[in-house]
């Protein structure tokens, strides 16, 4: 049964009917006055509460009723107060209603009001690029070494057949460390490459390994010139290793850099500890018919890399005549640059949070 | 080097093959070309001209009034101020619109109220050199309209190599060895030079005595030369030294020029006046000599330099530079050549020490063929006579020295070239290529062979068989090589030490960076003397380089928490809280021995000081405490307990710092920064910062112990809530104290947090109350009030044995 004030009047009616033929007592008039008065009350103030409050009148006075009409009387005020429950029950779930629909019609709604502020850092971009490498070589069996930022000249020229009369060992490129007379002499290792000797001692053939890490070269500096960058060596030393083995694997980390299939070259470039050298240019992957990157040609200059030359075999202890192999040099800090569009190297090693935070 | 490509005509048919052709073929066969570009393209917008008719100019002594015949049917009057212009003259005329070297662009105009409509050019506007006496008079047999670059013959194209590309190949650093490659690919022949037709008789006692008195100087050819005149040079040869950048000067240095050009072989010319009868030595220099050479400067010379000397004093800086006092003169008519072999290396000493470097000292210190200098020799006289042709050779030509040839034999097989390469290329593939190069094959048999390398390419770069695999490699091409997969097992990489501690930094990194929200460093591995000095490092031992990129700037880092400290003020000043960090290496000078290297990471959290009434952790050191706990907790090491450092880092408060041990081994250290230090690096006062740092090291926490990894059963029992304040010595650690709850607790504590660090007057001078909210929990059952109550009765009595009190409210 739905509430309603007149559904209430008539319950009120029900009630007053047996009592009013009941014998007349003080407390009965009383009883009857009240519930007159809430039949008095107009519609609008006839609500749940004020019925609930109506229903009690009767069931409070029970003692006052007289034995007959009483067991009618009190069934009739339950009636009426579990009408008036139900309905307050009901009152409040609309009223939760009206709320959800109020707040799902939301009118001060703005979508582009800013975001609460939540902190964050950043891996340095060198070191992002130099774990995505790592991750693409070690999924093919690839180890991952580390070698020494001070370096001693053996392993650093020496070792690399760079003869001890080549121009790269004087002062224009190296930075040399002061040691004592008779020491061995040592230097800021001028690229990642005496890694390969040093992993030929600890290593046994076959085997396969990147080398990332800092690199120093006594250059001015300029926007794309720094005297400390990064590079990562490659080196592939196994069973009748040859030129098409190099090339493979070229295209595999391109694939892998680059997502996609990059086209490449290998022409004749010289360095003492490969033979044959080369310089390895991918197709620029910026442009179709060139662009700033790739000057315009349409080529991106991107690694030096050879066929290891049999006396840095011999230098590693490996028989060039059982063994061969090849190694790559790539410029990771260039990568990088390529890679974000970073147009000045000074602010790889910068320290400057606002370059560090946008990756 | 600039390579003219109508220069490389000289040597082999380049008919059908473009100078762009030339650049790629190069690229991918030999060396890098980094550019291509047309030689003087204006030569190709000027016309020939006929003067008609030249009068004065009405209004002007030194101008002529011209009438030119461009061809064009109407004669163009154009004014010209040129002492040499007459009628009659061919002439370079740049018509309206033309535009100029030096982006002079040529419109009509009036000169002195005459209208010209052009301009007749002298050769400098055209930058074909210095001449600018007059206008350019052009041969009489070229035809009117014709443009003249080709009428002249004059189109050409620079192709530019990049040196380094060239290092190794001596051979390639004159137009001949890299027509020679050209032939070599093309498959073309090779044209004869003239010279090698007739070898000339040279003696050890020809006409001019030559002494050579150190082993830096191989061979030395002195050729005495009479009737040749310093003339203007021929057109041809001009153009072509031009092209490639050299300022023609007169026929004797330009051909001088040109055969160093051609062959690759630099020579020098000396006046024979103004050397001593004596003739020539060859000798290193001594100590505190001196001489002028031919640029004007005064050089001080070292036992390391080589010098060609005249009686006892130096004429020339042997193979760098010629001397001031034996330069050729204008006048002269006798002259002696000078084609020589020097040590690569001496040679290259001298033009670094001296900063300078010539045409001449960059040929020498790539090793040149010692079988040279003669063909030079013949080919300078071969031009000169071309020219003039009453010059002659007076005398024998002296040829002395203790040469070996440098061409050599090497063994090669056939199978090793094609696995090298994995390219699949037959034998006589392998000898065509070789031939092509003018190797020498010999000996076939077994699938092996003997090359014979010339001497031109086996000075240093062809030695080994491996150097054959390129030859054949290269012209083969590499494009052409099909691409392998490695084979092999594929094994997961050995889990070494390298592979822990890469793992462990990757943790560490993600870490701060993406949990804590550091923001990483990559810095350099030098720090500055300043900020050592700041540091009170200045004295320290560190591994120092003897060549710094800049004054200070010399000694590699002990450390990496300096490199942090560089950077931190000046991102302070652009942001109100700095958190950094960087994952590096640190180098410890070991004498006589390489260097002990340490990994370490430093962090750094920089921000504006915590306002009077923060909670005792809301600082920048109790934050830096929490992030470093964390890292060691996720790197799943035992927690480690904490202390007071004794031995504070330079960096560090000293009376503020504290050490992490994990069991014995110490990984670090806590600290605010040292105030003073703060006051040195600009972070006090105006930039006033709450400033904390801390070091650990990577080395330790690859030994410290891991914390067991096992599961623990989820409690049954409700937990009891219980907070506990004590008072205590201001001395008393917080450790010891929260040490001693557990404790009390006998099993039942499941959880201990300090809230509050508290001082004031009702705790009384010297003294801290510290409060903890304690977690009760029995495993077995419902804790009780009675419970709860001897818990705190045993807190009571060991507060009092810490010497404080447990506080009630």
């Amino acid at each position: 049964m739905t509430y309603s004030p007149a559904r209430v009047r008539e319950l009120l009616t029900r009630i007053a009917e047996p009592l009013r033929a009941a014998p007349a007592s003080t407390e009965l008039s009383a009883l009857l006055a009240r519930l007159d008065a809430f039949q008095q009350l107009p519609d609008e103030r006839l609500d749940a509460t004020t019925a609930l409050e109506a229903s009690g009148a009767p069931l409070g006075a029970m003692r006052a009723i007289p034995g007959p009409s009483r067991g009618l009387v009190g069934a009739t005020a339950n009636e009426l107060k579990k009408l008036a429950e139900a309905e307050l029950v009901a009152h409040a779930e609309r009223a939760a209603q009206a709320a959800l629909e109020a707040e799902r019609n939301a009118s001060d709604f703005d979508a582009t009001l800013p975001a609460a502020r939540v902190e964050r850092g950043a891996l340095h971009p060198i070191v992002a690029v130099t774990r995505e490498l790592e991750d693409l070589f070690t999924s093919m069996g690839w180890t991952v070494l580390d070698g020494p930022e001070v370096e001693t000249e053996h392993f650093n020229f020496d070792a690399l057949n760079i003869q001890p009369d080549h121009p790269a060992r004087e002062t224009m490129d190296t930075f040399w460390v002061a040691t004592p007379p008779g020491a061995p002499r040592l230097v800021m290792r001028t690229h990642t490459s005496p890694v390969q000797v040093r992993a030929m001692k600890r290593l046994k053939p076959p085997f396969r390994a990147i080398v990332p890490g800092k690199v120093f070269r006594n250059e001015s500096v300029d926007a794309s010139h720094e005297h400390t960058f990064h590079q990562m060596e490659g080196l592939v030393v196994g069973k009748n290793i040859s030129v098409g083995h190099l090339i493979g694997a070229m295209k595999t980390l391109l694939r892998g850099i680059f997502g996609r299939e990059i086209e490449i070259r290998l022409r004749p470039g010289y360095f003492p500890f490969v033979e044959p050298g080369f310089e390895l240019d991918a197709r620029c992957p910026f442009c179709k018919d060139g662009c700033s990157v790739c000057k315009r040609s349409t080529w991106i200059e991107l690694l030096p890399c050879g066929m290891v030359h049999p006396n840095v075999l011999r230098a590693g202890g490996i028989d060039p005549e059982q063994w061969t192999g090849f190694a790559f040099g790539l410029g990771l800090s260039r990568l990088v640059m390529l890679r974000y569009s970073i147009d000045d190297i000074r602010h790889l090693l910068g320290g400057d949070v606002r370059f560090v935070s946008q990756f | 080097m600039k390579i003219s490509y109508s220069w490389l005509t000289r040597h082999v048919d380049l008919s059908g093959v473009s100078a762009h052709d030339v650049a790629r073929e190069l690229t991918l066969s030999t060396a890098e070309v980094e550019g291509v570009h047309a030689f003087l393209p204006h030569l190709g917008d000027v016309t020939v001209g006929h003067v008609v008719e030249r009068e004065k100019h009405p209004d002007a002594d030194k101008l002529s009034v011209c009438k030119v015949d461009v061809g064009q049917g109407e004669l163009l009057q154009i004014v010209c101020g040129a002492p040499n212009v007459r009628a009659g003259l061919k002439i370079a005329v740049a018509t309206s619109g033309v535009t100029l070297p030096g982006d002079f662009k040529i419109k009509k105009s009036k000169i002195r109220g005459v209208e010209s409509n052009g301009m007749i050019c002298s050769e400098r506007e055209l930058g074909l050199g210095d001449e600018h006496n007059g206008i350019w008079e052009l041969p009489l047999e070229l035809r009117v309209g014709d443009k003249v670059a080709s009428a002249l013959g004059a189109q050409d194209w620079v192709i530019e190599i990049d040196n380094k590309s060239l290092t190794h190949r001596p051979d390639l650093w004159g137009h001949r060895g890299i027509a020679r490659e050209l032939a070599a690919i093309l498959r073309r022949p090779l044209k004869p030079l003239d010279a090698a037709a007739q070898p000339s008789s040279a003696s050890k006692n020809g006409e001019v005595a030559v002494r050579i008195e150190t082993p830096n100087c191989s061979r030395y050819i002195a050729m005495a030369v009479q009737g040749a005149r310093a003339d203007k040079s021929p057109l041809w040869l001009k153009r072509l030294l031009l092209a490639v950048g050299q300022r023609p000067i007169d026929l004797l240095v330009d051909l001088s020029n040109f055969v160093m050009l051609d062959l690759g072989q630099p020579n020098h010319l000396f006046d024979r006046r103004r050397l001593s009868a004596d003739g020539i030595a060859v000798r290193m220099a001594r100590a505190g000599e001196s001489m002028k050479t031919l640029d004007g400067a005064e050089r001080k010379l070292e036992p390391s330099d080589m010098l060609i000397c005249s009686g006892a004093a130096p004429v020339a800086l042997a193979g760098v530079m010629g001397g001031e006092s034996s330069k050729v003169e204008g006048d002269t008519s006798q002259l002696v050549l000078e084609v020589a072999t020097f040590h690569p290396t001496v040679v290259r000493r001298t033009s670094t020490r001296l900063g300078l470097r010539t045409d001449s000292s960059a040929r020498f210190e790539k090793n040149l063929d010692p079988d040279l200098p003669p063909l030079a020799a013949q080919h300078f006289c071969d031009l000169l006579r071309t020219e003039q042709p009453d010059v002659r050779v007076v005398g024998t030509p002296t040829d002395v020295g203790d040469w070996k040839s440098t061409a050599r034999r090497v063994p090669m097989r056939f199978e090793r070239v094609r696995a090298m390469l994995g390219a699949d290329i037959s034998d006589d593939g392998i000898v065509d290529i070789l031939q092509r190069l003018e190797f020498g094959v010999e000996a076939h048999a077994n699938g092996a062979c003997v090359v014979l390398v010339p001497s031109f390419r086996g000075t240093k770069d062809v030695t080994l068989e491996q150097d054959l695999v390129e030859e054949v490699g290269r012209i083969h091409r590499y494009g052409n090589i099909p691409e392998r997969e490695l084979e092999g097992a594929l094994t997961p990489p050995p889990r070494d030490e390298g592979w822990k501690r890469r793992m462990l930094v990757r943790r560490v990194e993600d870490r701060l960076a993406l949990a804590a929200h550091f923001h990483q460093l990559v810095s350099y591995s030098f720090v500055h003397d300043a900020l050592l000095e700041k540091l009170g490092l200045a004295a320290t031992p560190h591994v120092t380089v003897q060549n710094s990129i800049a004054e200070g700037f010399s000694r590699v880092r002990r450390s990496v928490m300096p490199s942090v400290l560089a950077v931190l003020e000046s991102n302070r000043r652009r942001s109100a809280s700095v958190a950094l960090f960087e994952v590096g290496k640190g180098y410890v000078p070991s004498e006589g021995h390489e260097p002990l290297e340490v990994h370490e990471v430093a962090l750094a959290l920089c921000a504006a000081p915590a306002k009077k009434d923060a909670r005792f952790d809301h600082n920048s050191l109790a934050r830096l405490k929490g992030v470093v706990e964390d890292v060691v907790r996720s790197l799943g090491l035992e927690a480690g307990a904490w202390s007071k450092c004794d031995t504070a880092p330079s960096w560090a408060n000293p009376g503020r710092c504290a050490e992490l041990r994990i069991g014995d081994v110490l990984v670090g250290e806590l600290a605010p920064l040292e105030p003073g230090l703060a006051r040195a690096l600009g972070l006090s006062g105006e930039l006033e910062s709450d400033t904390a740092l801390a070091r650990l090291s990577i080395d330790a926490l690859l030994g410290a112990a891991q914390r067991s990894k096992l599961y623990q059963p989820l409690p049954q029992f409700p937990d009891t809530l219980v907070d506990v304040a004590l008072a205590l010595p201001e001395e008393r650690a917080a450790a010891d104290a929260t040490a001693a709850i557990e404790r009390c607790g006998k099993g039942l504590v499941a959880g201990l947090e300090l809230f509050d660090l508290y001082r004031g007057p009702n705790v009384g001078e010297g003294r801290k109350s510290l409060a903890w909210h304690v977690v009760l929990r029995a495993s077995d059952r419902t804790l009780t009030d009675q419970d709860v109550k001897k818990f705190l009765e045993r807190v009571e009595r060991e507060a009092a044995n810490l010497g404080g009190v447990l506080r009630r409210e």
